[in-house]
């Protein structure tokens, strides 16, 4: 048996153990991922006709996100009401009814139970009513479909709180968004250090900015109290151009520079980024205590040019994904953050950090104190008591 | 002459050997000289699951001469100390019959990639085919586009390296 984790007294140090802790990783399963949090599984585009879904895991519960006949889009336990086989296996496609081979029980898109072979000699008082796909509370945000598995959780509006603004103008401010394609990756890491790049380290580990003479704009980044975080920026020209052999990937086209980055971090770890002109959804899913599995879906929008499209793909591709120009270090970091996780003690912020007995939101643009709430809201949310000496 | 020969096969499976060489030794250098010096030279990486459903968004997307010269400096320069660095074995076998085509020898391959991260054990990377347009270019045959659609719906790990 470990030692039980100790939660630090001051508010900017964190204990290493819990990126490594197999317990606690299921603990979180249970609290977080099938507890009272919203969590984006898909967005409109992606399964945008009658009949279209996609299969996603909410914590470890397979789920549907179905857009039915009707036009409306439900999220269902992906397992039959019978006995529990999975109802579908693609990751994406489009379904006039889900079937499930085992007895042919036949569910609509709705996810109303159509057909159940044999029900003449079910039990008593069966009713073919009460056997639809199980659906879970759904709720929509600029085309954002988010799911959640408890009865407990806030309204998604106030759920998302402070960053609701950011991840509108992220989604491309209204949400009409065309699918453009997906990168899949898994990072060897745990997903609270997948989720907890900061404002600091941008400047200092992504040479690429420092090459091209790309610095920061003036912006600004809002934590909410239950562990989201905005961040948004002027994007400065690159003075340095003549770097790329190529400067036009780098273009903007589509975007005013004085709101050029926009970036929602919303609990527990889903990223909605619109960076340049790349309008980029990473839904990401835990695996396991070191393992976190990403996928990155870019959009365009609705009344985008042809020319326009062809400049996102382009762009989309080569800069902020899991071989990025500018994002590959981050990736490379996640599992380092999880390797020397294994060591004891704990990793302290100090970009920003004005006090250490409670938490803030006042910080600015580049400081790493920015996430302090998000562990702040953690450390409650798992009941961790706070030692009492530093 | 470009043609369908013993001849032709032998020198176009040269290229794919010197090709998977380059990525294996991690030369970036020797990995842009198997492309033509024609402006639009191309490399694409991507998923086969976005080429399925007509999506266009790829791992790598260079669709020009100069964003391969960009690539190569980012793995050369920019990239270098941030990552750890991961050895490769690619394998490549031809598939099917070349196709020529006014001087274009299309041709199709299946590959797999092995890698071994510095002190660890093997594992694999990413399966799946390369589709080709090769061409005659300063005296040798090079890759005038070159798409690796990739099988490994998701990938083991973040990619510094082309397939």
């Amino acid at each position: 048996m470990n030692a039980p984790i100790q939660w630090p007294k001051a508010v900017n140090e964190i204990p290493k153990a819990i990126f490594t802790d197999a317990a606690l990783y299921e603990r979180e399963i249970e609290t977080i991922f099938h507890g009272a949090q919203w969590h984006a599984l898909a967005h409109r585009a992606e399964i945008a006709n009658p009949g279209d879904f996609k299969t996603m895991l909410l914590g470890r519960m397979p789920v549907i996100v179905a857009n039915g006949e009707d036009g409306k889009i439900r999220v269902f336990f992906n397992s039959c009401t019978h006995r529990g086989n999975q109802v579908e296996m693609a990751s994406c496609g489009n379904r006039k009814a889900f079937e499930c081979p085992y007895h042919r029980w036949m569910f609509r898109t709705n996810g109303e139970l159509a057909i159940c072979p044999g029900s003449e000699e079910f039990s008593p008082g069966f009713d073919k009513k009460d056997y639809g796909l199980r659906e879970l509370r759904t709720a929509e945000f600029c085309g954002l479909i988010f799911a959640t598995a408890s009865a407990d959780t806030p309204a998604l509006e106030s759920w998302l709180g402070a960053v609701a603004g950011t991840l509108a103008g992220a989604l491309g401010g209204d949400g009409r968004l065309k699918l453009l394609g997906y990168q899949k990756v898994r990072y060897a890491s745990n997903w609270k250090a997948y989720s907890d790049n900061d404002g600091y380290h941008a400047p200092l580990l992504h040479v690429g900015f420092r090459l091209l003479g790309w610095q920061g704009g003036q912006g600004s980044q809002k934590p909410t109290p239950n562990g989201h975080l905005a961040f948004e920026s002027q994007l400065k020209p690159v003075v340095n151009r003549d770097f790329l052999k190529d400067p036009s990937l780098i273009d903007l086209k589509a975007t005013d520079p004085e709101s050029g980055s926009l970036i929602a971090q919303l609990f527990p770890h889903t990223v909605i980024t619109k960076h340049m002109d790349v309008i980029n959804v990473r839904f990401a899913t835990p695996i396991s205590v070191d393992c976190t599995e990403v996928h990155y879906a870019y959009f365009s929008h609705a009344d985008d040019s042809e020319e326009l499209v062809r400049h996102r793909i382009r762009q989309s591709s080569n800069l902020l994904g899991p071989c990025g120009m500018v994002s590959m270090e981050d990736a490379s970091i996640f599992n380092r953050i999880h390797i020397g996780s294994f060591t004891p003690g704990n990793a302290k912020f100090q970009k920003g950090v004005k006090r250490t007995d409670e938490v803030w939101f006042d910080v600015k643009q580049n400081d790493e104190s920015g996430n302090l709430p998000k562990w702040n809201y953690y450390c409650q949310l798992m009941g961790f008591q706070r030692s009492e000496v530093a | 002459m470009l043609g369908i020969d013993e001849a032709s096969l032998a020198l176009l499976d040269n290229l794919q050997r010197r090709y998977i060489e380059a990525l294996d030794r991690r030369d970036m250098e020797a990995w842009l000289d198997c492309f033509s010096q024609d402006a639009d030279a191309s490399y694409f990486c991507i998923a086969a699951e976005n080429v399925e459903r007509g999506l266009e968004i790829a791992l790598m997307y260079d669709d020009c001469r100069a964003r391969l010269t960009d690539r190569v400096t980012f793995i050369s320069k920019v990239w270098t100390g941030t990552f750890q660095p991961y050895r490769m074995r690619h394998f490549v076998q031809r598939i099917g019959t070349p196709i020529l085509d006014h001087g274009k020898l299309s041709v199709v391959s299946n590959f797999s990639i092995a890698t071994t991260p510095e002190g660890g054990s093997s594992s694999l990377l990413a399966v799946g085919q390369y589709e080709d347009s090769v061409v005659l270019d300063r005296g040798e045959l090079r890759f005038l586009r070159k798409r690796a659609v990739y099988d490994t719906t998701v990938l083991p790990r973040y990619i510094v390296y082309p397939f």
